[in-house]
Order: structure tokens, then C-alpha cells, then sequence
């Protein structure tokens, strides 16, 4: 087992040589005010819970991707977010492949359903299997090998990987173990069949406790294990593509002392200034058609200090659960009319449950994502505000007792893209993601600056209230009124129709006769 | 009514040119206008089917099927008709599938006169007014220019009627296995058209009619013997023909997709909406699994009972449109989805009704029945917009009372149009 923790403090905070001291045994570290990721990497076969192992054995890769609901602070080089709620992306092995593991093949695809159950103690039947409630991403192009081959998303306020780690992946004991994974504003899970090795990142935006960070990172004890830690801060970069970071490093137990360093990489992923931001709100009365409103300040729609050679555009990338979602003909219009009325640009990607007519409950994938490339205002004339509105459409829910079911909508991914012809790879950042879901979408050599979402809201999810059909055990609300009421209105109309007829038919039989007698 | 404007109405309808030039300049307008509000504001007045039908056209220009467009639920005859709104050209194109459907409602109106005229034995100006209640309605000419194809089952049924007026029985069993194929519901027309072309009809020798006319003691077999007649022999195979071939080339041509689109889809809807139907509130709580009974699986009995086998039988003999627009009217009403384009469906068959009705012989009465079939709908209209602009449950009692308000709002005025039709002979 791996364990990489690294504290990156803001430039503003001062740093000084007592907050880290390092000993033969362990690193103290106190009231450093800082941002934290931890990553934990295993081979497979150290992790104790059979099921999980068995599960891993029959996929090519999986990408989970936790965020959680209230806002959090993302800073350099941890600059991607997704929305609030857990994604997935999995591909399963190939026929061939499969040989290679002694997995036990997960014929009918629920083994990854199974997997969240476990480790992130997800509820709920939204999860099935992935043939059923998985959506296919486009695959725009087989050179941009980097998206899954089935995606998944729900929301999952709360969740138990913590538990779970600290049962099957560190035994209970060492830096892993320590970590509150309960608090962590995002959490990356990663698996893929070439390493074999399971990789856990948790990032913390800010300290839990007010005067920062204080912990004991104890070196581990058996000796095939690591704990390096960083204590990292960012400076300013020669090149517009690239982070510099600079600071201490050092391996717990080995090292004797922190190392200096400074070094500089190409990052996929930038943060935009802090007054960059986006609010997301759907103008009430939301009916059965809401739209999603994106607000963006300004700072948000001016173009990012990305390289000169590279071109940008501002894009977002919406989540939508299989209650809510877009009228994929309508929003893909080239009508510059439609589109300039919502200071939209274009409809890039679209996947998932995009059928237009089935109930909620007849639709069994867990909904759709949508890539929106956005209109920015001309230059020079940016106003205070400007936004961007999405026309969306709801499903039928089921029946309740209020006449109302409660719908959440995760706030989208708001960012610039900035693609460039050539350019250096990513790869060489020790802090890249990718597997978001929207980065796939853009070639390798793409650079990302995110638009933060405004922190004024106490959650990045929006509740909508859907109008159903209210429905009691008895009364007048009960299922029988409409049962009864619609049989009998039916019967009724029924028999009035027949019994004018009836009389027409007696009445032109009567005429009959009468002609005939008239005739004898 | 001051005879100034009785003179100067009736010498509208006097000239037939004027009366076709409106009827097609009104059509002209809103075309136009369409194509102007399009271009110009972000609210389109073209409907959301024509972007369906269109998007479909393409799908075939490029050599694929149009059920490949999420939501095409026609013949491939309509993809194919629209073909010219997929060329490359000048925009006005894409305007072809909507003046295509215009002209039809204007062809529909053309032989709605003329059958009033050759069948009823109206002058030509009377038959000209009445079937202005078609050329001439704002709604219908709306209807067509948004680019929903009814214009051009209007159409269809109407030439169906002339021809059978006609007694050219091999045009309407083309027409009516035609229509079928289009859009289902005319199979209705077939039970009373064979009904109604009887030997005293059917244009053939009336020497056998006469024969067993006089002899009271005909046996259950000769009365079958005396039903089968070539006119009818010929109608059936002729539809049925018509409608077999069409079916087997779509099928030979799109597979599996066209079978589960145009018909199929029907049997297996789930998208259960609300709609004008008394139906929906129930549909909606069985799809949810909500129901214990089944009784929304016998609706097309009472449907089917109405409009195949009783309105048939006791009107089609009488006069045959009403007997028609009764049908059409209690398919329309029963059934177990109903927009309001389906009033299309029975509004054409008015010019044939309204010169008889009890409508028009007491207009006041003829006011309140048109009054509370507008003020039916207008209730259920304002739940409507209670749910999907408001966002209020109104499912529970509001669209469920407003339904079957409309339900029993239509129930009566089908109760009138079958005494009206009964009484004329």
C-alpha cells in the first residue's frame, strides 16, 4: 500500500519549519491552513473484501467520482470538479481479456451495482446493472480512448467509504486509516486491469478545524509500505499551461528530513479567479417544463489566460436525472434565434435517457448528460449578468400523498475548454484527473478552466417540486374514486348514446311498418 | 338578419372563384406569416410534428429509414411525400410539406362542395356555405399551415365519401385501404359504407331487391345471400388489397421499426399524458401500477361497440356523413387518448350535418351546444395550465372532473347529432 498526502497551502498563509517536524517514526503536523489530498494506491489482492476483488476481476476499469452537495473550495492543481452526487464510468473486460483474470465474469453486469453498495453504502434500486441502467457515452473519436464505456450517476449525500476503508483496504490502522474520509469535499475511487492496482484519492478543500490542519502521519509498519507527503504551495508558472508548485517533500519512516523542492507541469486542469463564478437557479413556477438557469458573473465569461495558440470556449456539462431532461431535437437546433434567446451556442454531446414521452418509472437508465457549448456577450459589452437558460422538460413521477414529489437536479460543470493543435501531454502531472465525464469529450491536449460555482447557496443540487397525481389509502384521493368515477362516467355515456339510438331504431322500424301497412 | 347582408353573403358564396381564392389566400397569409414568425422570434408557429415528418424526410433523402427520428409514428408515405423539404435549395422548401397539407384541406373542401351538391341536391352556392364551414374555418387553415398533417386525412376520408357517393367502389376500397394504412381510425368508415351499399345503392339492377322486398318469409340464409353483393365483395378486397400491399412493402422496405411505430405503438403506449380523454387520470394510476382492476383494458369495448357496430347499423342507411360523423365522433370521444387535432377528424364531416341539425333549424340551441363544447374544454385547458405552467397538482380532482366533464359535454352532443341524423331520411 501507497499513501501520497499533500497539503497545498494558498500563498497567502505563511508557512513556518514547526509546523511540519519530522521524526524517525512520524510526521506532526499543526495548524497548517491548507488544502489536503490523500491518496491511497493497493494492489488488488491486498484488499480483504472477496466480493469487491471478485467484482474489480471481471472489469477492464472503473472511475468513481463522489462529490458532495454543499460548496467546496477547489485550488491548484486540483482544479476539476464534478457534480454533487457519485459518477461512474466502467468498461468491462473484453472476451479476450477475460482469460487474464480469475474474475468471475459478471455475465449480467450487476457486479458494479454491487461494488457502490459496498463501498460507498449506496441505497436504493436506481442501480441495477450497467446494460440496464448505464448510459453509453458518444465516442466521438477512438483516439480520445478516455471515456468509460458506461456511465452512471445518483445522488449519494452521505456515504460510508470510510468504514469501508478502514475495514478492507488499511486494516484499521496507518495514514489511510486516519484520514477522515467522511469530511472529504470530492472522492475518487480508480481500478484498471493493466496496473491491477486500486487507487482512493480524497480531497479536502479546507482544514476541518478552523486553525488548519494537525495531524500525526505515522510512518507504517510493515516495510513494503509508503507514506510520502508534500507540503506544497503554488507559484506562479513561466508558461500558461503549466503549474509550478514548489516546498517540502519527504517519505515518512525513511527520510530524514523534508526535502526542497520546486518543480513545474503541464496541467489539463486551471482555476479560474476567484470571482469567476456561476449560480444555477430555475425560475419558479417551474411547471412541467423548468429551465435551468446558469448565471454567470463576469468574471466568469471573460476569455481564460489560456496559450495564445489555443482556441476557447465556454461550455457546460449537465447531470440529469431520468425525471428531468432535454428535448434533444429542440436543443439541437441551428436556429440562431432559439439559440441566442438562451445564449446558447450549441449542443456538442448528448447521452442517455433522452426518450420523450415515457413516465419516470419506464425508464430504467439513470438518466442523461448534456455538453452545452455557452454564448459569452460580445466583448466590451459584458453585463452584470448573464444567463444562460436551458429548456427542460419532466417526467411523470409516481403518485404520492401531497400531490408533489421532490426532484433534485445537481448543479452542471461550468468551464472553458482551450484546445490546441499541439501541445504537451498531461500526463506528466503527479495531480492529473481525468474520467470526469466532460473531459473525455475534448481532445488530449485540452486545457480546462472552471468556473466556480457561487458559494451563496448552502447545496450545489436544486430542488424542484413536480406536480403528480395525489393519491390516498381511502377517500376521495383514493385510486377507487378514479376507478369508479371513470367507469361509471364511461357506462353512463354509454348507455345514453345506446338509448338514442334505440329510439331512432324503434322510430324508423315504427315509420317501416307504418309504410308497409300504408302499401297493403 | 337585415337583407343588405344576406344579399351580400349569399353573393359571396355565388362565385365559387371567390370562395376557392380566399380559401386559398387565407391558407397563402398564414403561410407566409408562419415563415415570417419563424425567421423572427424564437417562438416558432410551425408545430413540433412538421420538425418530426421533416426530420424524417431527410432520414429517407439520405437512404435510411424515418423511424430512425424518436417520435415518427406514420406511414413512411408522409417521410416520402416531404422528400422535397429535404433538398438542398431555397429555404422556401421547407415549407412544401405545409402547403402540400393546405392544399389538401382546399382539395377536401372542393369535394365537400361537390358532394353536397351531387348527393344532396344542393345548389351550388348552399353547398358552397356550408363547405366554407371548412374551406373558411381559421382553425382548420391554422391546423394545416403549422404543418400538421390532418389536412391530409381530411382529405383522404372526404374523397372516400365522394367516391362511395359516386359508386366508384374501386377508388373507395383504394381510398379507404389508404386511409387505414395512414392513420388506423378510418377502418370505422368501412362497416358503414358496406352497410350502406345496399342494392338500392349500389347502382346495380334493384330487380333482386324488389323480388325478396315482396316476399316476407326470406330465410336467415337468403337475407346473407342478399347481403353479399358484388359492390361490397369488391370494396372489401379492394381495401383490404390496398392496405395488405401497402403494409407488406413497408415491411419488406423498414422492418420490424415500421410495425412497432405505426401500429403496435398503440397497443403498447405508455405515455400516457394528459389529455382530453376520460381516460387519462385512469391510465395514468395503472401505469404506476396503482390500479387493482382492469378496466382500461376493455375501453375499445364501448369504443368499438358505438362507432364499428351500432352508429352503422341504425345510421349509416339514413344518411351516410351523419353516420360518419357520429362514428368518428364517438371513436374520438371513447377513446382512450384525445388532442385536440382529433377534433379535425370529426369537424370535416360537418358541412354534410350542420344544413339538417337540430343546430342550426334553433340556432339558440345550436349556441349553447357549441358554448358548452368550448366551455368544456376551456376548463380542462385552465387545469392544464395549472399543472404545466403553475406547477400545481391539478391531476386530483381537477383534470380528472374536467375530462370527464368534456367526456359528458361530448356524450350529449353525440346524443343530439344521433337524433338529428336519425331523423333524416
Amino acid at each position: 500500500m501507497k499513501t501520497r498526502i499533500t497539503y497545498l497551502q494558498p500563498p497567502s498563509s505563511p508557512f513556518t519549519s514547526t509546523q511540519a517536524s519530522l521524526t524517525p517514526t512520524s510526521l506532526r503536523i499543526s495548524d497548517l491552513d491548507a488544502a489536503k489530498e490523500v491518496r491511497v494506491t493497493v494492489d488488488v489482492a491486498e484488499v480483504v473484501d472477496d466480493e469487491v476483488r471478485g467484482i474489480l476481476n471481471g472489469l477492464h476499469e472503473v472511475h468513481i467520482r463522489w462529490a458532495r452537495e454543499d460548496p467546496y473550495v477547489v485550488v491548484a492543481p486540483f482544479g476539476s470538479r464534478v457534480s454533487a452526487g457519485v459518477g461512474v464510468g466502467v468498461s468491462p473486460l473484453q472476451r479476450n481479456e477475460e482469460g487474464g483474470g480469475n474474475g468471475d465474469g459478471d455475465g449480467d453486469g450487476e457486479g458494479v451495482c454491487r461494488l457502490l453498495r459496498r463501498m460507498f453504502g449506496m441505497k436504493g434500486v436506481g442501480c441495477r446493472n450497467y446494460t440496464d441502467s448505464f448510459t453509453t457515452p458518444p465516442v466521438l473519436s477512438t483516439r480520445f480512448a478516455s471515456t468509460s464505456t458506461y456511465q452512471f450517476h445518483s445522488a449519494l449525500p452521505e456515504h460510508n467509504l470510510g468504514e469501508y476503508i478502514v475495514e478492507n483496504i488499511c486494516r484499521g490502522e496507518g495514514s489511510a486509516c486516519a484520514a477522515d474520509w467522511g469530511t472529504a469535499d470530492s472522492i475518487d475511487v480508480d481500478y484498471d486491469a493493466v496496473s491491477r492496482s486500486l487507487v482512493v484519492s480524497g480531497y479536502w478543500g479546507q482544514p476541518s478545524a478552523s486553525e488548519g490542519w494537525t495531524e500525526e502521519i505515522r510512518a507504517p509498519k510493515e516495510s513494503r509500505d509508503r507514506v510520502e507527503v508534500g507540503l506544497l504551495g503554488t507559484e506562479k508558472a513561466v508558461e500558461a499551461e503549466e503549474i509550478k508548485v514548489g516546498g517540502l517533500l519527504g517519505v515518512v519512516g525513511v527520510d530524514k528530513e523534508l526535502k526542497p523542492t520546486l518543480f513545474s507541469f503541464p496541467s489539463r486542469h486551471h482555476v479560474l479567479p476567484r470571482e469567476a463564478t456561476f449560480d444555477v437557479f430555475f425560475p419558479r413556477p417551474t411547471g412541467t417544463h423548468p429551465t435551468m438557469t446558469i448565471s454567470l458573473s463576469p468574471a466568469a465569461l471573460e476569455y481564460p489566460a489560456a496559450p495564445e495558440d489555443t482556441t476557447c470556449a465556454l461550455h457546460a456539462y449537465l447531470t440529469l436525472p431520468s425525471y428531468i431532461f432535454g428535448d434533444k431535437y429542440q436543443l439541437s437546433t441551428d436556429d440562431p434565434l432559439f439559440l441566442e434567446s438562451h445564449h446558447l451556442l450549441a449542443l456538442r454531446a448528448v447521452s442517455g435517457a433522452t426518450d420523450l414521452e415515457a413516465p419516470d418509472w419506464f425508464v430504467p437508465h439513470w438518466g442523461s448528460n448534456w455538453l452545452l457549448e455557452l454564448a459569452t456577450p460580445p466583448e466590451g459589452q459584458v453585463p452584470e449578468e448573464w444567463n444562460v437558460t436551458v429548456p427542460l422538460h419532466l417526467r411523470y413521477l409516481r403518485p404520492s400523498e401531497t400531490g408533489y414529489r421532490s426532484a433534485g437536479v445537481p448543479w452542471p460543470v461550468v468551464f472553458w475548454a482551450c484546445t490546441a493543435e499541439e501541445g504537451t501531454k498531461m500526463g506528466t502531472n503527479p495531480f492529473d484527473r481525468v474520467n470526469l465525464g466532460w473531459d473525455g469529450m475534448f481532445g488530449p491536449r485540452t486545457m480546462f478552466y472552471q468556473v466556480h460555482p457561487s458559494g451563496e447557496k448552502a447545496r450545489h443540487v436544486e430542488e424542484l417540486d413536480v406536480p403528480v397525481l395525489r393519491l390516498e389509502e381511502g377517500g376521495f384521493f383514493s385510486s377507487k374514486t378514479v376507478e369508479l368515477g371513470t367507469m361509471a362516467a364511461i357506462v353512463l355515456g354509454l348507455l345514453w348514446v345506446l338509448w338514442k339510438l334505440g329510439s331512432v331504431a324503434r322510430s324508423s322500424g315504427q315509420k317501416k311498418s307504418d309504410k308497409e301497412k300504408k302499401s297493403q | 338578419m337585415p337583407s343588405k347582408m344576406a344579399s351580400s353573403s349569399s353573393s359571396f358564396f355565388q362565385s365559387p372563384t371567390l370562395v376557392y381564392t380566399s380559401a386559398i389566400a387565407l391558407r397563402a397569409i398564414l403561410l407566409i406569416y408562419g415563415a415570417w414568425q419563424d425567421a423572427n422570434s424564437a417562438v416558432k408557429y410551425t408545430d413540433i410534428d412538421y420538425l418530426v415528418f421533416t426530420d424524417a424526410a431527410r432520414y429517407v433523402s439520405h437512404g435510411a429509414s424515418p423511424y430512425e427520428r424518436d417520435t415518427y409514428r406514420y406511414t413512411p408515405l408522409l417521410a416520402w411525400l416531404l422528400l422535397p423539404t429535404s433538398w438542398s435549395g431555397p429555404s422556401v422548401l421547407f415549407s412544401f410539406g405545409k402547403a402540400l397539407f393546405a392544399l389538401s384541406d382546399v382539395i377536401a373542401g372542393w369535394l365537400i362542395a361537390r358532394s353536397l351538391v351531387s348527393a344532396y341536391g344542393m345548389d351550388a352556392p348552399r353547398a358552397l356555405k356550408y363547405a366554407s364551414f371548412w374551406l373558411l374555418n381559421p382553425m382548420v387553415a391554422n391546423i394545416s399551415t403549422r404543418g400538421s398533417s390532418e389536412g391530409l386525412l381530411g382529405v383522404l376520408v372526404i374523397a372516400l365519401l365522394w367516391a362511395v357517393l359516386r359508386r366508384r367502389v374501386v377508388l373507395a376500397g383504394v381510398l379507404l385501404g389508404l386511409s387505414v394504412h395512414f392513420k388506423i381510425y378510418p377502418f370505422i368508415y368501412g362497416v358503414s359504407i358496406i352497410w350502406w351499399l345496399d342494392r338500392e345503392r349500389d347502382g346495380g339492377s334493384s330487380s333482386a331487391s324488389k323480388t325478396t322486398a315482396g316476399s316476407k318469409d326470406t330465410s336467415i340464409v337468403t337475407k346473407i345471400m342478399d347481403f353479399i353483393t358484388p359492390p361490397r365483395i369488391i370494396l372489401t378486397l379492394t381495401s383490404l388489397v390496398t392496405f395488405t400491399l401497402l403494409n407488406l412493402l413497408m415491411y419488406h422496405l423498414y422492418d420490424t421499426p415500421f410495425l412497432q411505430h405505426t401500429f403496435l405503438h398503440h397497443l403498447t403506449r405508455i405515455d400516457h399524458r394528459h389529455n382530453f380523454s376520460p381516460y387519462s387520470t385512469l391510465l395514468y394510476l395503472s401505469a404506476a401500477g396503482e390500479v387493482q382492476g382492469n378496466f382500461e383494458s376493455l375501453a375499445f369495448i364501448p369504443q368499438l361497440l358505438l362507432s364499428v357496430v351500432v352508429i352503422p347499423l341504425v345510421l349509416a342507411k339514413k344518411s351516410l356523413p351523419g353516420a360518419m360523423l357520429a362514428q368518428t365522433f364517438a371513436f374520438v370521444t371513447f377513446n382512450k387518448v384525445c388532442t385536440s387535432q382529433y377534433f379535425l377528424w370529426y369537424l370535416i364531416f360537418l358541412p354534410f350535418y350542420l344544413p339538417g341539425s337540430s343546430l342550426l333549424k334553433a340556432p339558440r340551441f345550436g349556441g349553447v351546444v357549441a358554448a358548452a363544447w368550448v366551455v368544456g374544454q376551456a376548463l380542462w385547458l385552465q387545469q392544464g395550465y395549472n399543472l404545466e405552467f403553475l406547477g400545481l397538482s391539478s391531476f386530483m380532482p381537477g383534470l380528472f372532473l374536467a375530462s370527464l366533464g368534456f367526456f359528458a359535454v361530448n356524450v350529449w352532443i353525440l346524443g343530439v347529432i344521433v337524433e338529428d341524423v336519425g331523423a333524416s331520411s
